[in-house]
């Protein structure tokens, strides 16, 4: 099976970083640009229309989120994935609320980050077990859903996103349940679109209270 | 200007007239801007003032006069004095449109031009002695004028403490608005440096510690990972105090404790995956010991740099995971002296009504499962 070249532009800050994570991706991921401010990384992107762009959550002068909300609506095939070194909850949800199709925790390894910024560019969700947990806490039974098809999870997503926040791979999760890879990234996805779009109050305060550290 | 006159103009307000949404020279919309208020506002008074016997259209003028226009040179000394006057005017006939007897409004209109000249309104011409001198005569004026004219009591002149209380305030009042507004500010530029303060404490006491320990011991892989995993740890903790509370009373504290005991001991990298919390009893410390001789375990025989730790709580269950990928083993051939899984996790789960499971193989690596149902059954 021959898995196609992704263009990606790496966005951060930091130059020890960027260098860091270039050396580590595997052959199947070509760094085409790389820019580490939000005033760069508009423009580049648009420019070069990459598959991927890998984006640090705090940027000197905005964050993530402000690369997304200025490119996106120009962009739409360029695909968002989240790369930070914060736990809390609002970064991580105020970017994904912001477009992100998934976010995972600078720690990664060279080879789980490719494996994410393939299954980015396939248009999938990338769920590292952080998110899951988060995901898991925002939605807590409890509270009355206005919107049920929105602000509840199914019995399944959860089920999968449990198995993400033990630390279970796509396939692993897929063998365990007996459905097919392909069931597990739609349920994935389903909840990413779910983060996005739920007003649960969880969520909202999250996206609200994102402040600059 | 260090002298009292000096000071008390440094602390009125400065008004300029405004260039950007001006309807005629700009004297409304800049007044507005500098007491941050609706110009139209500002236009209505001028407004109203005019049917006084025309006392807005003066004070118009006279602040016209009076203001200069933003980045432009004061306007000159004769200038700045015709504006102060025609002000004085306009003051006058406003009061005497609202009803006041000239006994009222003359002495006023003369103790105000004092205090205006005390106040620095019109600085630069007098020299600081001669303008305190000179308001001081016109303050004191206005005072005997408005002794000699009300000496006999009438019913206006209980309008007069009134009238004057309000002068005052209008004198007196942009000073104290602004000292408040430079308090403001004065102590936020104090919270701001206290936070720079404490940033660079903390920075200092913590990670160059930790860079320097490092440096000097560069060749030690597994101790520079062990520094700056704690490292990380305590940062994290400082800088996301509400994602990890780490109230040692409550089963996060507790896990979070032994988390960073094992990564310590072991030197490897736990990924500790937490939804809810529950109050850490005799049960819950039970459960977190388990947890932590399974990844004891974890660190000791897989052969992992990282093992991932779940635990979902609520007050009907709590479940934890503890999955690594290493070697695995099969749980049912372990000898008998090697005490750690059926003594440390199984028996000590089942003293408190819970129960633990172990999923291994060789291919998938290894997971415990530890379950405690809530304290109701």
């Amino acid at each position: 099976m021959s898995v196609p070249l992704r263009r990606v532009v790496l966005v951060d800050d930091h130059d020890l970083f960027r260098a860091g994570v270039r050396s580590q991706l595997g052959p199947t991921v070509e760094v085409v640009g790389e820019a580490g401010t939000v005033a760069d990384a508009v423009p580049l992107i648009k420019e070069l229309d990459p598959d991927v762009v890998l984006l640090d959550v705090h940027l000197p002068d905005g964050g993530g989120q402000a690369v997304i909300v200025q490119v996106a609506p120009e962009r739409p095939g360029v695909r968002f994935l989240a790369l930070s070194v914060s736990d809390a909850a609002e970064d991580v949800i105020g970017v994904i609320r912001a477009g992100a199709r998934g976010y995972v925790t600078k720690t990664i390894s060279g080879e789980e980050l490719t494996e994410a910024i393939q299954r980015t560019a396939d248009g999938d969700a990338v769920f590292s077990p952080r998110l899951a947990g988060f995901v898991l806490d925002a939605f807590r039974s409890g509270e009355a859903a206005a919107d049920p098809e929105l602000d509840q999870l199914t019995a399944r997503e959860r089920e999968v996103l449990q198995l993400i926040a033990r630390g279970y791979r796509y396939k692993e999760i897929a063998a365990r349940l007996h459905l097919s890879a392909r069931t597990v990234e739609s349920h994935v996805s389903a909840v990413l679109r779910k983060l996005q779009l739920s007003s649960r109050h969880e969520l909202t305060r999250w996206a609200a209270e994102r402040r600059l550290i | 200007m260090s002298s009292l006159a000096g000071r008390f103009a440094g602390a009125l307000p400065r008004f300029e007239r405004a260039e950007r949404g001006r309807v005629v020279a700009g004297v409304c919309s800049g007044i507005a801007e500098t007491l941050s208020v609706d110009p139209v506002l500002v236009r209505l008074t001028f407004a109203l003032l005019a049917f006084a016997s025309g006392a807005g259209i003066l004070a118009y003028l006279g602040a016209w006069a009076l203001l200069s226009a933003p980045e432009a040179p004061q306007p000159s000394r004769t200038r700045r004095i015709t504006g102060a006057v025609l002000l004085v005017v306009s003051a006058v006939l406003a009061l005497r449109g609202l009803g006041l007897s000239d006994r009222v409004v003359w002495p006023l209109a003369l103790a105000a031009a004092g205090l205006t000249v005390l106040s620095g309104a019109i600085p630069g011409g007098l020299d600081d002695r001669r303008a305190r001198i000179g308001g001081i005569v016109l303050v004191v004026l206005g005072a005997a004028f408005f002794l000699e004219r009300n000496a006999h009591g009438s019913a206006t002149t209980l309008l007069a403490p009134g009238a004057a209380l309000v002068a005052l305030l209008l004198v007196v009042g942009p000073w104290a608005w602004r000292l408040s507004r430079e308090r403001d500010a004065e102590r936020a530029e104090r919270i701001r440096t206290q936070e720079r303060a404490e940033l660079a404490a903390r920075v200092h006491d913590s990670v160059l510690q930790t860079l320097a320990l490092i440096q000097r011991g560069p060749d030690d892989p597994r101790r520079v990972s062990t520094l700056a995993r704690r490292q990380e740890r305590e940062l994290r903790a400082w800088l996301y105090p509400e994602r990890e509370p780490a109230a040692p009373g409550t089963l996060a504290g507790a896990l979070q404790g032994a988390v960073a005991e094992i990564e310590e001991l072991h030197g490897i990298r736990v990924e500790l995956v937490r939804t809810g919390d529950v109050e850490a009893d005799e049960r819950v410390r039970a459960l977190v010991l388990a947890a932590r001789e399974a990844l004891a375990n974890a660190a000791k025989h897989a052969g992992v740099a990282e093992v991932s730790v779940f635990v979902e709580a609520s007050p009907e269950r709590v479940a934890l995971y503890v999955r690594d990928r290493g070697g695995g083993f099969d749980p049912d051939s372990v000898p008998a002296d090697r005490r750690g899984i059926a003594h440390s996790i199984r028996e000590r789960m089942e003293r408190v009504g819970g129960s633990a499971r172990i999923v291994s193989s060789p291919d998938e690596g290894t997971e415990v499962e530890l379950d405690l149902p809530g304290r109701a059954e």
